[in-house]
């Protein structure tokens, strides 16, 4: 849905997705290494920019372009979507950065912050296909234990995906954002600042 | 510095950092556990360990144990 959440961490920050993101967007969802465990994409501008317009009209559907602050440039997506109608669980995903990009930890930190601090969640989750093990691993080095196996979750190229849902409530939210914290500001300091 | 001081000590951080046996061939893709996540970790670990710091531009490239090794073995020259 059209909102109007922007937050800034140390070397980051989330802004909303609007129709100039598109091309951008298609880069990603096409792109032959990024796009292994997504669902397909159509390569075509006009494709993402329908897309956009129907997700204008999702409610409680938050998409996000990773900017980074020192020089406006795209870095990737993420997304918080499927909120509970009570809004106090939410998924969140739709999480794809830049070959080389060195947002993942503060962008993760970034749309949790959004999922408790502003949109007021008691508990967000992201499922992740089982088989990309780089970001099912960056889940548990988290430290989140709140997790579960979902079989045959995900519809990908034909064929049904295992998925692995780590779940992170407001409680452990104290512990892991302090974390992320910690770790983003540290990786902020070795990114230039033009 | 020398190189093999440098491996053992890089080989080290990696093993305690990925709790998983790591050895000089040993690469990011072919190491589940490397996660963007614990690719901060390690790097900074090095960094303290050596006494030298990374750029930005290598931060993404250090993907291997020989990568890092080398690039270690330039701050020390530098």
């Amino acid at each position: 849905m059209r909102h109007d959440i922007r937050i800034e961490g140390y070397a980051f920050r989330l802004r909303p997705v609007n129709d100039s993101d598109a091309s951008f967007i298609c880069r990603l969802r096409t792109d032959g290494y990024l796009n292994r465990f997504l669902h397909a994409s159509s390569p075509r501008i006009e494709d993402q920019l329908e897309w956009l317009g129907r997700y204008y009209d999702r409610p409680d559907d938050y998409y996000f372009v990773v900017e980074a602050l020192a020089t406006g440039a795209s870095e990737g997506v993420i997304s918080i979507y499927d909120v509970e109608a009570h809004g106090k669980r939410g998924e969140w995903g739709r999480w794809i950065l830049r070959p080389k990009s060195l947002a993942a930890i503060e962008s993760a930190w970034l749309i949790y912050r959004v999922a408790f601090d502003r949109i007021g969640l008691e508990e967000v989750y992201c499922r992740t296909v089982a088989a990309n093990t780089a970001v099912v691993s960056f889940h548990d080095s988290c430290g989140i234990t709140n997790q579960r196996l979902l079989p045959n979750h995900f519809e990908l190229g034909g064929r049904a995906h295992d998925a692995v849902e780590h779940s992170v409530s407001r409680a452990s939210w104290i512990e892991l954002g302090a974390r992320l914290s910690r770790l983003a500001q540290l990786t902020a300091r070795r990114i230039v600042r033009v | 510095m020398q190189r093999e001081f440098i491996e053992t000590r890089v080989i080290a951080i990696l093993s305690m950092i990925l709790k998983v046996p790591v050895d000089s061939i040993a690469t990011r893709e072919a190491l589940a556990q490397w996660d963007s996540l614990k690719h901060i970790e390690i790097v900074f670990a090095i960094e303290d360990e050596l006494g030298i710091q990374f750029s930005e531009a290598e931060l993404a490239e250090l993907d291997s144990v020989a990568s890092i090794v080398d690039a270690a073995m330039g701050r020390h020259a530098a």
